[in-house]
């Protein structure tokens, strides 16, 4: 283990004296009365629909090699290579799921959305477990971006913890606006009449449903609570509205965007995502590419999901692999950028304090099978360069809710649990 | 005990004044029979089943053993049932076992069917209840739509709601459906927009009127040239919408890109022509149907939300126009929103027109300028001096908004006569203004609205006005507060006082949101105000009356999608290099009406239920027809037909369900197979074993699916189901991934679609499957009557709710007969 203290209990000392830290400039103004930890975690989780194909993603090199043997990349991992010392790479997780298609939405939560209910975080995804903590010192607690469209509904990665997906942000234009835009003097005020409109009809549906309830059974009681706790929840989320109205969007540093599909539009993603984070807008973001990226967009005749049913034939692996390789290319762009932005008041960056997954819920496409998933994980103060091979499956199998434990109390989440997990992942290291 | 004492002992369960001697007498009897139902039952199993279903084979995960010689409960009965369901079928002892004789076989399925209706007789009063359930999206919008009188051609409230939860395909389950803070928080932007769409505009908007003759820029890819060859002086459409890098696909007004001012109907006429539609070109190159009309479409557009020569997630087909080959006007009269601009179409123009222009070239070289290279200088050669089919537009005349009559139905829903005043700024009595909300609450919550809630909607509008908004606003704000409300949202169903019968306000919903997905109508209202929905008479008449109704498309729909999950074609789009048909002429569409159609007949004419396993007639458009291989109607719409042959009848021959139960790119008989044992026959497999060796499709050598799942087969634990799965798949292995016939994969692999059913019956192919389905119709019926009872009733069955499936199954020939027998059901009436 690392001798050195992990920054996870100096958070905890520090969020205790509750520091006073000036205003950091570039990261927007915070509101008044937050208590600032001395530095923010951040989280962004990347999630593809079809997975790596296998024969391109795993290295081949012995544990520990990547960082040591630069010779040793795979092809999927080239365009990595300057972040060697940066990432890890996990062989052999999984969540021991099946369901091909219908079970990659368990990428971030471990468990199929229809046996949420029996967990007891309701199926919660890492990322929104994650923005729980964060709570409302950020306007946004977190941002989701992908698309309803897609093989059956898309990757859909991100969950409460009542078992409803997070309604993703379509596309670059619209994450802008609302990242970056404000209303006019006139339009805010209509927006507080408005907030204060909704807030009353609350309080008498509130009423309505109080009524109602003591006319129900315990079932249809049980199930009017999912209302009641919406409007609580939605009474949160107003006075939060209420309160960021006042605070000025930070400047967009960037035009508005148009849309233009997934694969072109996934650069910009990645840009909005990293000045999201930059300003503080948010310290959380997932990141859905789901079967709406086009291959036509990188000049590939056949359809995404085609070929990820290569059926061994070379010709169709070559170009899945080129497709599979863009995204990575992408990925690695989104950590250079974090990579040389600098983290105000520190000599670190912001990859240094952003833990960026990426992997995807499928392992196999051919074979549509979900084991062996391709994991990687970059920056967030882990120690980072090398295959972190865990015991074969039919060893004794690590869980990969066991990797989202280590990163949540990372993130300085106090928690010991995740889904199926059985304790942290051994061997992942902090700095 | 005769079917007969079961049915009557339900009736008195019902009416609930069974006396405590009959019960007694029940008692006595049913122990009694319980008695010989195990000294038929035990030894039988001994006999025929335990070998392989018991603690330690689990065959198909069932173990026998330690079953009680009696159903103890729903669990045993679930075991009991499975049990009758397999001799009833011959699927067990498998062929290979010894077999019980026909006698031996007779008797224990009469003492098992004794068995099972004693045990729902003791049962009767325990059914299954439907917990409170949300509207889902569709009923949501079609209630506001019923409820306001809006128009949602456009308009569609529920766009950002989450995506609704489903079971087993249904999307009305009370249970799954959740209501989360994100769904709340459209529920208040939602109810803002439907109220405003209602009450506003408080004048009358004036006809403006706006005419465009030239400078018909489209798109930059052809701007340029279309410079050159015509000065825009005409629109020119080339692309069908489903071409994917469309030019000329949408041609939009960009002068009018800012849409109309005000909601309502506008009348547009237009100067147009078919262009080169007998172009001189090979026709399976250029594609396009010499014999037919050019169809010029009309779609919104929003300059908002996109390019407007690009598709948007919102357009709705407007309008359809056939074309002469020369100019000339049409008009027709479409909906549109305020911001909203028409965008013209080409129906049945060409296909990804991108590739086309160097494709053309280099066909016909010869008849285009040597040397020319790049797509810029080809498309140019194309446009200026190829004779491609094309449709030009030389005049566009809007005209509008048309209100008529005014004020709205809406306004007048809401606010009676006093619209009038009311929207000149006059202010209502504090006593009409509860009026006016008890009203909307009313209709609002399908039932009189209680004095104690709408004094809870009146606070909002004094709170309100209070704020300072005017009268008519405050009673608006009231109006979003009625509709954010957990008793519009939610189908509360209250029973009688101390019985499990629904509230005749219960009931009348339940049968709405089942037939209409939709709010009850007056005439509803009025029947459960006078009593009368307990009268089976008028429970029939209802049905009839709804089905006949158009608002009953929602349930063609609805139940399609719950039934056989139409509602995911699409989800896996078919490969556009090799099913570049599916995108040309719109094919998802053409299938899903195909089914539509299909089961809106069938429910029309009352048809036998046993045309879904085989029919000899089908309903198809031109290009639907084409892709079937049968003779071709003229025309665009949709028409029925005599099937030449059998292979296309059922509905195990319709495109939908062949698309939907492939993947878009392959079949794979597995997936056909439980798809069709879990939607079709009801019987769903279970599911594999973890340890499985997944199949690694390898499509480089010469090897069929089949001799591939030959292999996986070998293995016991897999051949197990897969003797019960593959057969069916195989039969439909004919079908390619979009439903198309075939008789090899490429490559000259030739398909054995023959197969041998787990009771040793066999087949040669689909058409022999379906007469073999005939003859085991008891059990499709079965699965249908299932399903359609969760849809009606918003929740999963449960084991006491077989003996009504069954009941209405037999006592129902065709598809209406069905609807009725599910209404008039115990389970339907009760909750």
């Amino acid at each position: 283990m690392t001798p050195f203290h992990s920054p996870r209990r100096l958070f905890l000392k520090a969020a205790g004296v509750s520091v006073a830290l000036p205003a950091l400039e570039s990261r927007g103004k915070s509101l008044a009365s937050e208590t600032h930890s001395p530095l923010p975690r951040r989280m962004v989780c990347i999630g593809n629909e079809f997975g790596m194909y296998p024969g391109a993603f795993w290295p081949t090199a012995p544990q520990n090699q990547v960082g040591a043997n630069p010779e040793a990349l795979s092809p999927l991992l080239e365009p990595l290579r300057r972040h060697r010392k940066d990432f890890t790479v996990f062989s052999h997780l999984d969540h021991g799921l099946n369901g091909g298609h219908f079970a990659v939405h368990t990428f971030l939560t471990g468990v199929k959305s229809t046996d949420a209910k029996s967990m007891v975080d309701g199926g919660i995804s890492l990322d929104q477990r994650a923005a729980e903590h964060v709570g409302s010192q950020t306007r946004f607690p977190s941002l989701t971006v992908g698309s309803e469209s897609g093989l059956h509904g898309g990757c859909r990665i991100s969950w409460t913890r009542t078992g409803t997906r997070v309604p993703p942000i379509a596309g670059p234009r619209e994450l802008f606006r609302r990242l970056f835009v404000d209303g006019g003097a006139n339009e805010k005020s209509q927006a507080f009449d408005r907030l204060d409109l909704q807030g009353s009809i609350l309080d008498a549906v509130m009423g309505d449903a109080k009524d109602l309830s003591r006319r129900l059974n315990p079932n249809d009681r049980r199930k009017l609570d999912e209302y009641l706790s919406s409007v609580r929840d939605v009474e949160l989320k107003l006075d939060l509205d209420r309160r960021w109205q006042n605070v000025p969007k930070p400047n967009a540093l960037i035009d508005e965007p148009t849309d233009l599909g997934l694969t072109r539009d996934l650069p910009k993603l990645y840009d909005l995502i990293a000045l999201a984070l930059q300003t503080d807008s948010t310290r959380i973001a997932t990141l859905e590419i789901g079967g709406s990226f086009a291959a036509s967009d990188l000049g590939i005749k056949k359809g995404y999901h085609s070929l990820s049913h290569h059926g061994q034939v070379q010709a169709n692996i070559d170009l899945l692999v080129q497709i599979e390789k863009y995204q990575v290319e992408q990925y690695a762009r989104f950590l250079d950028r974090l990579a040389s932005t600098v983290e105000p008041d520190s000599d670190g960056s912001l990859l240094d304090r952003t833990m960026v997954l990426f992997g995807s819920g499928m392992g196999n496409a051919n074979s549509h099978t979900n084991h062996d998933l391709p994991i990687i994980l970059a920056g967030g103060g882990f120690r980072h360069g090398k295959l972190l091979e865990l015991p074969e499956p039919s060893l004794q199998r690590v869980p990969l809710s066991n990797l989202y434990v280590s990163m949540l109390q990372q993130f300085g989440v106090e928690t010991d649990t995740f889904a199926n997990s059985t304790g942290t992942l051994r061997g992942l290291e902090t700095i | 005990m005769s079917l007969f004492h079961t049915a009557r002992w339900c009736g008195f369960a019902v009416a609930i004044t069974a006396s405590i001697a009959a019960a007694n007498e029940q008692h006595e009897k049913t122990a009694v029979e319980k008695s010989t139902t195990a000294m038929l039952v035990e030894p039988f199993l001994e006999r025929f089943c335990i070998e392989c279903h018991n603690a330690d084979q689990r065959k198909g995960d069932r173990d026998f053993e330690e079953l009680p010689s009696e159903i103890s409960d729903d669990d045993s009965l679930v075991d009991f049932q499975d049990i009758l369901d397999q001799l009833n079928v011959a699927e067990m002892p498998p062929p290979e076992s010894v077999q019980p004789t026909d006698a031996d076989r007779l008797r224990i399925v009469q003492a098992l069917t004794d068995a099972i209706g004693g045990y729902h007789a003791e049962k009767a009063n325990v059914g299954g209840r439907t917990v409170l359930r949300r509207l889902n999206s569709r009923e949501y919008r079609n209630t506001v739509r019923d409820l306001l009188q809006i128009d949602t051609t456009i308009f569609d409230p529920t766009l950002r709601f989450p995506r609704d939860q489903t079971v087993e395909h249904l999307d009305n389950i009370g249970d799954a459906l959740v209501t989360s803070s994100y769904l709340l928080a459209n529920y208040l932007d939602a109810a803002e927009a439907v109220i405003k769409r209602a009450i506003y505009p408080l004048e009358k908007p004036t006809v403006k009127q706006w005419s465009f003759r030239d400078n018909f820029r489209q798109q930059p890819e052809v701007d340029n040239v279309h410079k050159q060859v015509n000065g825009f002086k005409h629109m020119t459409l080339y692309d069908v919408i489903g071409a994917d890098k469309p030019e000329g696909a949408y041609g939009p007004i960009l002068e009018f890109a800012q849409g109309v001012p005000a909601d309502g109907i506008y009348e547009i006429r237009v100067r147009a022509e078919a262009v080169n539609r007998l172009h001189p070109y090979d026709e399976s190159f250029v594609g396009t149907d010499r014999d037919e009309p050019f169809r010029l479409g009309i779609v919104p557009g929003d300059q908002t939300a996109g390019e407007l020569h690009l598709h948007q997630a919102v357009e709705p087909l407007l309008a359809e126009i056939e074309l002469a080959d020369e100019p000339k006007w049409y008009t027709v009269r479409i909906p549109l929103q305020r911001g909203l601009t028409p965008r013209f179409t080409f129906r049945n123009g060409l296909m990804d027109v991108r590739g086309l222009w160097t494709k053309l070239i280099k066909k016909y070289p010869d008849q285009f300028p040597r040397n020319l290279s790049g797509i810029v200088e080809y498309r140019r050669a194309a446009i200026s001096q190829g004779k491609l089919p094309q449709i030009h537009i030389h005049e566009i005349e809007i005209r509008g908004p048309i209100v008529d009559p005014w004020p709205t139905a809406s306004q007048r829903m809401l606010l009676g006569d006093d619209f009038v005043r009311v929207a000149k700024g006059e202010s209502l009595s504090e006593e009409q203004l509860r009026h006016y909300i008890g009203r909307f609450a009313s209709h609002a919550y399908r039932r009189q609205a209680s004095g104690l809630e709408i004094d809870q909607i009146m606070r909002v509008v004094k709170l309100q006005s209070e704020r300072g908004t005017s009268s008519l606003e405050a009673f608006a704000d009231g109006c979003k507060t009625i509709l954010c409300s957990p008793n519009f949202l939610m189908l509360a169903e209250p029973t009688e006082q101390d019985q499990n019968t629904l509230t005749q306000d219960a009931l009348a919903s339940r049968l709405s949101y089942f037939l209409w997905s939709s709010t009850p109508d007056e005439t509803l209202r009025q029947l459960a105000n006078e009593g009368q929905l307990s009268d089976d008479e008028v429970l029939r008449s209802q049905v009839r009356r709804l089905l006949e109704d158009p608002r009953s498309e929602a349930f063609i729909r609805g139940f399609l999608d719950s039934w056989l999950a139409l509602r995911d074609l699409g989800s896996a789009p078919p490969d556009r290099g090799d099913f570049v048909d599916f995108y040309r002429h719109e094919l998802g569409e053409a299938m899903r009406t195909e089914t539509e159609l299909f089961f809106r007949t069938m429910l029309k004419e009352n048809l036998d239920l046993n045309n879904f396993i085989d029919s000899n007639f089908t309903f198809v458009n031109r290009p639907l027809a084409k892709h079937y291989g049968i003779d071709a109607p003229a025309g665009a719409d949709f028409h029925r037909v005599t099937l030449p042959d059998r292979r296309r009848g059922g509905l195990l021959g319709q495109a939908s369900v062949l698309t939907v139960s492939a993947n878009g790119i392959d079949t794979s008989p597995v997936v056909r197979g439980v798809w069709m044992l879990e939607n079709f026959l009801g019987t769903p497999p279970s599911p594999p074993p973890p340890d499985v060796q997944p199949l690694d499709p390898d499509t480089r050598g010469a090897t069929s699916i089949r001799d591939q799942l030959s292999k996986h087969r070998q293995t016991p634990t897999c051949y197990e189901c897969h003797r019960k799965i593959d057969p069916l798949g195989f039969a439909l292995e004919n079908y390619d991934p979009i439903g198309r016939w075939r008789s090899s994969y490429g490559r000259n692999v030739p398909i054995d679609p023959s197969g041998e059913l787990p009771d040793g019956k066999t087949f040669g192919d689909i058409v022999q499957l379906k007469e073999i389905l005939m003859d085991r119709n008891v059990q499709v019926k079965r699965s249908i009557a299932q399903k359609m009872l969760a849809y009606a009733t918003g929740r999963q069955v449960v084991p006491s709710d077989r003996f009504h499936i069954d009941r209405a199954a037999n006592a129902a020939t065709g598809a209406r007969d069905l609807v009725e027998q599910i209404v008039l059901s115990e389970p339907f009436r009760n909750n």
